[in-house]
């Protein structure tokens, strides 16, 4: 899996996914650089959401380290030409 | 029962494969760390849900006046000398640090019966040894992490005696854990059921509650065969 390749320059399809008590979002399917990193739609989810923190996880049961490149997740946690996100509320107090 | 419970619980059974398994994991995905050890411990006869060790990272340093506050290796106690494979070193960077700008941390998995999950302890020190106290050492937490600890419900900080060193620690109180276990598993049901569920269980656990202190779990980690 060269990450050398021009397939650093896609687009990956992610699509969020609500858990939990966490409100749905209107918009759950978008496209991200697949060189961004994660951070970046944890940003995104905050912002749409309102929210300072939020719990984030892929599937396979595993959240993954903000600074991951998009696109190593959706090499390794990807399936049917997306990345699921799955997100929760992660305050309870605010 | 083994494997991982529907409510989010590891069975007191499963907690040393799931220890074995994490550790064996970390060692071969993490190379600018020092790898965890299990420590044996006897148990009591007369306690039931108990286990006979726990999962200890010693010795890892914080470069307290780095930027990004990442963990780097200190294999031994002397010099703060980090040597990650992963990324070059800035020599700059290091000389800049003052002995008293590197903090030592120790890290402790260890069983909770009464919960019936892993929680994580840990100290905090600096180059003397001293035991650094939780408003000396936060600065050193990521920053988004502090912040989620304020104000999240999975977890928070809080300060106990340590269940076998008999010495104050700080912990991730476990009370929320089995809920986020609970979420986290549902993004896969076929994971619960299959023979590396348990394996998965810490894992999954220290993506979480290890991101909370500065360790994450790098993606390799989770590559593992599914037993379906």
């Amino acid at each position: 899996m060269a990450s050398d390749s021009p397939n650093s320059d896609r687009k990956i399809v992610v699509h969020l996914r609500a858990t939990g008590d966490a409100p749905i979002l209107k918009q759950a399917k978008f496209k991200i650089s697949g060189a961004e990193k994660f951070a970046k739609v944890i940003d995104f989810l905050c912002r749409q959401l309102h929210r300072e923190t939020l719990f984030v996880y892929v599937n396979s049961a595993f959240s993954p380290n903000p600074d991951e490149l998009v696109n190593d997740l959706y090499e390794n946690f990807g399936f049917d030409g997306k990345l699921v996100v799955n997100y929760a509320c992660s305050m309870a107090w605010g | 029962m083994s494997g991982v419970a529907g409510d989010g619980t590891l069975a007191p059974s499963d907690f040393r494969v799931a220890a074995v398994a994490f550790a064996e994991r970390w060692k071969s995905a993490v190379s600018a760390l020092p790898p965890w050890s299990w420590i044996p411990r006897p148990k009591h006869p007369w306690l039931s849900n108990e286990v006979d060790g726990y999962l200890a990272l010693e010795n890892a340093c914080l470069l307290g006046s780095s930027e990004e506050n990442r963990v780097g290796c200190c294999g031994g106690s002397e010099e703060p000398n980090c040597s990650g494979d992963d990324e070059p070193v800035d020599d700059a960077t290091l000389v800049q640090s003052s002995r008293d700008d590197v903090h030592y941390y120790d890290f402790h998995i260890i069983y909770d019966s009464s919960y019936r999950v892993p929680v994580l302890y840990f100290r905090a020190y600096c180059g003397d040894g001293r035991t650094l106290l939780l408003n000396e050492f936060e600065g050193d937490l990521p920053a988004d992490s502090s912040e989620a600890l304020v104000k999240s419900k999975w977890t928070f900080i809080t300060q106990e005696e340590h269940p076998y060193l008999n010495r104050p620690w700080y912990k991730l109180h476990p009370c929320g854990t089995s809920e986020c276990i609970k979420l986290l598993f549902q993004s896969d049901a076929s994971i619960r059921t299959t023979s590396g569920a348990a394996e998965l269980y810490l894992l999954s656990w220290f993506s979480v509650v290890g991101r909370m202190v500065g360790l994450g779990i790098p993606y390799e980690m989770m590559k593992y065969e599914n037993n379906t």
